[in-house]
């Protein structure tokens, strides 16, 4: 194996621990509410708005940025979930595209308005340059991303399996009535399960600041993989959009080397495509 | 009866309204509540009718919209030439999304469209014989009637409106027919209309393939009107997403649900661009955003459940439980 | 009571149009129809347009005499019109071809423009052009680049940019230069995205070194807004090319300079075909380890004092940002197109057509670097042309090429950072 297909691996494994870190949001309302959050780019954009304005008025790299990042986005998403999904949630699933659609306009629209539409980058070296090892390169602030996307991933994964509140929050997801029963209150559950995935939404913008650009629209760019990998991950599965995130982090990488870039995207989507048809529920997700 | 009357009022203001408001800013507009009135009536049938959400349906409006101008920029033949042909790809198209797919249920049918929709974009953005992505162009300056480029809007309105009527009605005959009433108990139920032994995957696909027919009939229109169609104007994956709002903010599943959905977010956008757009402060979609938020906050079955008689509680339109 | 609310929907629709018909033209205003990306990706495009018109308007309005032989700066209006004053109407085609098209219907229908400016995507000029030929109304493109736009035996299209194998043929003789002075320009790679832009430069740029007899020995083609670019600086890294001709949007540019870097890759020489690279984001972005790039443009900002200095300093005043070569050309399209009207002492479209095709200015009576404007029987502008400018010594590009403009000698090889 050249040398080079080393470096394009690691590459693509650091990207797709990224997609795994914007995904693990998403992944967690849709499988615990069944929801489809439309506007879920534009909470990692505004996360990196968050991180941005952090380092512009105190000067704060991500160790400042990340953490307020991942609060202001908390706090966005109860905000959200009482103002809209609480209700959408009992309507049909189209109102939740709309609703979640026309949020995402909102969202992207205002950021626009008061930001204007200019593109914006953190300093190249915010994190610490690049790592060569024995001729590798890696760069920080990616690495950065990929070791929070691991932790992220075990920590709600644990939250889940391991904690009263994570079952008390499956119990919801499982059969409202039966968790009310029980005593526990579903509405709690579920405005705690969209701060937490809001939040880490709002911690990977933050990361993916530090080495993309940063845009009122740069959303659209990257809800579409996080849809890809939600699905491919299996629709609730934390530790399956790490999975499916790494895997086409690594196709994506692969195939834009070896096919040509302009042809990468299409050979995910038909991989995605042929996947769904042997296992639609997919990677690990339950039927 | 009552009905009759409406249905005549309806058909009335419709016939008027170019004429009334005869300005050709007004009279384009209404061709283009018509055009997505159709587009989105299309879909309803599968995603309104037989609760499959399909958000990249705006693959069989390419086909339609690059069949049209493909026809004319490939072989010099009229525009609306191509539109037989954008059925018949669009009609195989879904036979092979919908024979693996429709198995799929709730959301990921939905994105297996989304994926389906965007290798379409990205095999045309890279097929040069299709223009790649510099797009097909109709004829700049017309022939003859038949390539369909006219300076006013008024005759676009009027075969708009025709093609919606026979869209509507088709959709009204088939919700009365046995199709309608598979569909349904599908939507209703899916397992419990199979154990009644409702043909449920042939009908799921007759209605996703009779969607994709009138959908694709859309693009060509589309595509005529504009002269032009390029990836993202005839494969954006924001198009569907247009239509499926529409749909859903009038009313899926019911007849007019669509049209009045059209009829209220193609004036605001256009309106309030032409108002806002030109200040460059994205304020356009700020409003647009946020009367869509209000709408699915507080009215989630569409605007037209406001007037409908409740059948029964809410339906749950194909909300994507597991099964 | 359903129908009822459809028919009420429709009428409340239709009413809101008969308001926004507003209020006819006003004696002495004459009105052009502005149209640009407003929103979406493309969004700043718009921005910076905008800014730059309503520095136009300010120059073209109120006497400028500072601004020397630039055409209309001298007096307030336009002194064919015995002193009318232009206004221009902004509209948003937010980047979608169908929307261009429509808001070039309403300017020209309700707005009654006089002429119509835009629209910045070439498919999006592609379908607002075709409805002013429709209206028998002039429309002035400066800065879309497809080849087909003044193919179709239009009247009334105009375009004052210069166009792909114009680009092709300063890469071709700035390289030849660069060879003479030692420099090693053998392999040439393309870079570009896969959008009409991106495709259409690429190929004719290709074609032109094909005819020289140097074929291009690498294309890179990635898909526009990629997320991730490092599989293309890696190929690169691979094959080594002498040269690189990046054909990029801002989005993509900023993610490349980055990558270039974390990768630790500089090619001998990086060149750069306008578009991202001349964006100011992009300098603010990555500027400073993007040194030594060279970027073509037709705009050069000149010493100060002179008119083009005046301009970039007002651009400054209104924007905050700095005059790039896109906003330049736009700027300068207006101009052309407000002294024809000028010239043609009437807003009726057929004396403004005579106006622009009889349009012949000279080198200096424009604020930017073409030979001059005198269009063609297809409306394309015969002396449009550009230069080749090189980011030096932190945020400024300064000219560097043909030698006779230049404000320093080419700096080589690429820096970086």
């Amino acid at each position: 194996m050249s040398f080079v297909l080393v470096q394009v691996i690691v590459g693509g494994l650091l990207l797709g621990a990224v997609y795994a870190l914007f995904s693990s949001g998403l992944t967690l309302v849709w499988g615990m509410m069944n929801i489809v959050n439309f506007a879920h780019g534009d909470f990692v954009m505004l996360g990196m708005y968050v991180a941005y304005v952090v380092y512009t008025l105190m000067g704060g790299g991500p160790i400042l940025g990340a953490p307020l990042a991942t609060l202001v986005l908390a706090t966005v998403g109860v905000v959200v979930y009482f103002a809209l999904i609480r209700d959408i949630m009992k309507g049909p699933m189209l109102a939740q595209i709309l609703g979640t659609f026309g949020l995402a306009l909102l969202l992207r629209y205002s950021v626009f308005w008061w930001f204007g539409a200019n593109f914006l980058s953190m300093p190249q070296d915010i994190v610490g340059g690049t790592y060569a090892f024995a001729g590798l390169r890696i760069e920080a602030s990616r690495l950065l991303a990929g070791v929070v996307a691991l932790l992220v991933t075990l920590g709600l994964h644990l939250l889940l399996t391991r904690t009263s509140l994570g079952s008390k929050m499956l119990a919801v997801a499982e059969d409202q009535t039966a968790a009310q029963l029980m005593g526990i209150r579903p509405d709690t559950m579920q405005a705690i399960a969209w701060a937490i995935a809001a939040g880490a939404t709002g911690l990977a913008g933050a990361l993916v600041a530090n080495f993309f650009y940063i845009v009122p629209t740069v959303g659209e760019t990257l809800s579409i993989v996080a849809f890809v990998t939600v699905s491919l991950g299996g629709f609730g599965s934390v530790p399956g959009a790490l999975v499916a995130g790494l895997l086409i982090g690594v196709i994506e990488s692969l195939s834009g080397y070896l096919i040509g870039a302009v042809y990468k995207d299409i050979v995910v989507y038909v991989l995605f495509l042929f996947f769904l048809w042997f296992r639609p529920q997919g990677l690990m997700g339950k039927m | 009866m009552r009905r009759l009357i409406w249905l005549s009022v309806v058909v009335a203001v419709a016939i008027a309204y170019p004429l009334l408001l005869s300005s050709p800013f007004q009279q384009r507009l209404g061709a283009l509540v018509l055009l997505y009135a159709i587009a989105a009536s299309a879909w309803n049938i599968v995603g309104g009718y037989a609760g499959q959400v399909s958000v990249g349906h705006v693959v069989f409006f390419g086909c339609g919209a690059y069949a049209a101008m493909g026809s004319y920029a490939k072989f010099g033949l009229s525009p609306l030439l191509g539109i037989p042909g954008g059925i018949v790809i669009a009609v195989g198209l879904a036979a092979i999304i919908g024979v693996p797919t429709l198995r799929l249920s709730g959301h990921y049918f939905s994105m297996a469209t989304i994926a389906v929709a965007e290798t379409m974009r990205l095999i045309v953005t890279n097929t040069d014989w299709l223009g790649a992505a510099v797009g097909l162009s109709g004829p700049t300056v017309p022939r003859n009637i038949f390539d369909l480029s006219f300076l006013s809007s008024l005759p676009y309105y009027y075969l708009f409106l025709v093609i919606l009527a026979i869209t509507l009605f088709i959709t009204w005959w088939m919700t009365n027919s046995r199709m309608g009433f598979y569909l349904r108990a599908i939507k209703d139920s899916e397992r419990a209309a199979r154990s009644l032994g409702a043909p449920a995957s042939r009908t799921k696909l007759y209605a996703y393939m009779l969607s994709a027919a009138f959908t694709s009939v859309s693009g060509a229109l589309y595509a005529m009107m504009f002269g032009f169609v390029d990836p993202e104007s005839g494969f954006g994956i924001l198009i569907s997403v247009k239509i499926l709002i529409m749909a859903a903010l009038g009313g899926a599943g019911l007849l007019f649900g669509p049209l009045v959905g059209a009829a209220i977010l193609v004036p605001l956008e256009e309106i309030s661009n032409s108002w806002l757009g030109g200040k460059g402060a994205g304020l356009t979609f700020v409003l647009y955003g946020a009367i869509i938020v209000l709408i699915a906050r507080f009215q989630p079955g569409g605007l037209l459940s406001l007037f409908t008689r409740r059948r029964k509680p809410t339906s749950d339109t194909g909300a994507g439980h597991a099964p | 009571m359903t129908l009822k609310h459809v028919t009420g929907l429709l009428c409340a629709a239709a009413m809101s149009l008969v308001l926004a018909a507003g209020a006819r033209a006003e004696d002495k205003v004459v009105k052009i129809g502005v149209i640009m990306p407003m929103s979406g990706g493309t969004a700043s495009i718009g921005a910076h347009a905008k800014a730059a018109i309503e520095v136009a308007m300010d120059i073209i309005n109120n006497p400028h005499p500072e601004l020397g032989n630039l055409p209309s700066a001298k007096n307030a209006g336009l002194a064919g019109l015995g002193g009318a004053k232009i206004e221009a109407v902004f509209a948003d085609n937010q980047g979608n071809p169908a929307t261009g098209q429509n808001q070039a219907l309403r300017l020209i229908t309700e707005d009654k423009v006089a002429a119509v400016f835009g629209s910045y995507q070439s498919g999006v000029t592609l379908t607002s052009s075709a409805i002013a030929e429709k209206y028998g109304i002039p429309f002035l493109n400066s800065e879309s680049v497809a080849a087909n736009l003044t193919e179709r035996g239009f009247k009334w299209f105009f375009r004052t940019t210069p166009i792909a194998t114009d680009f092709a043929r300063i890469y071709v003789d700035f390289l030849a230069d660069m060879k003479a002075t030692g420099a090693k320009t053998d392999a040439i790679a393309l870079v570009h995205d896969n959008t009409e832009y991106g495709t259409s430069v690429a190929n004719t740029i290709s074609a032109a070194f094909k005819e020289k007899g140097q074929p291009v020995a690498l294309d890179v083609a990635y898909p526009v807004n990629a997320t991730d670019v490092q599989g293309q600086v890696l190929q690169l890294k691979d094959k080594k090319p002498d040269v690189i001709i990046m054909i990029s949007y801002t989005s993509d540019a900023i993610l490349f300079a980055k990558t270039m870097q974390s990768l630790d890759y500089k090619p001998a020489i990086l060149l750069a075909d306008d578009a991202g690279y001349s964006d100011p984001s992009f300098i603010k972005a990555v500027g400073k380890i993007s040194q030594g790039v060279f970027n073509r443009s037709s705009w050069v900002v000149g010493p100060p004092g002179s008119a083009s200095a005046v301009i970039a300093d007002m651009y400054k005043k209104k924007s905050g940002e700095e005059m790039d070569d896109t906003v330049a050309r736009q700027m300068q399209g207006f101009f052309v197109l407000a002294d024809a009207i000028d010239r043609a002492g009437s807003t009726d479209p057929a004396k403004v057509q005579a106006a622009l095709k009889a349009t012949d200015l000279k080198a200096d009576q424009l604020m930017i670097g073409y030979k001059g404007v005198k269009f063609d029987d297809k409306g394309q502008n015969i002396l449009a042309s550009g230069a080749i400018i090189q980011l030096q010594d932190g945020e400024n590009y300064v000219s560097v090429w043909p030698k006779a403009n230049a404000e320093k000698p080419p700096a080589l090889p690429y820096k970086g950072w």
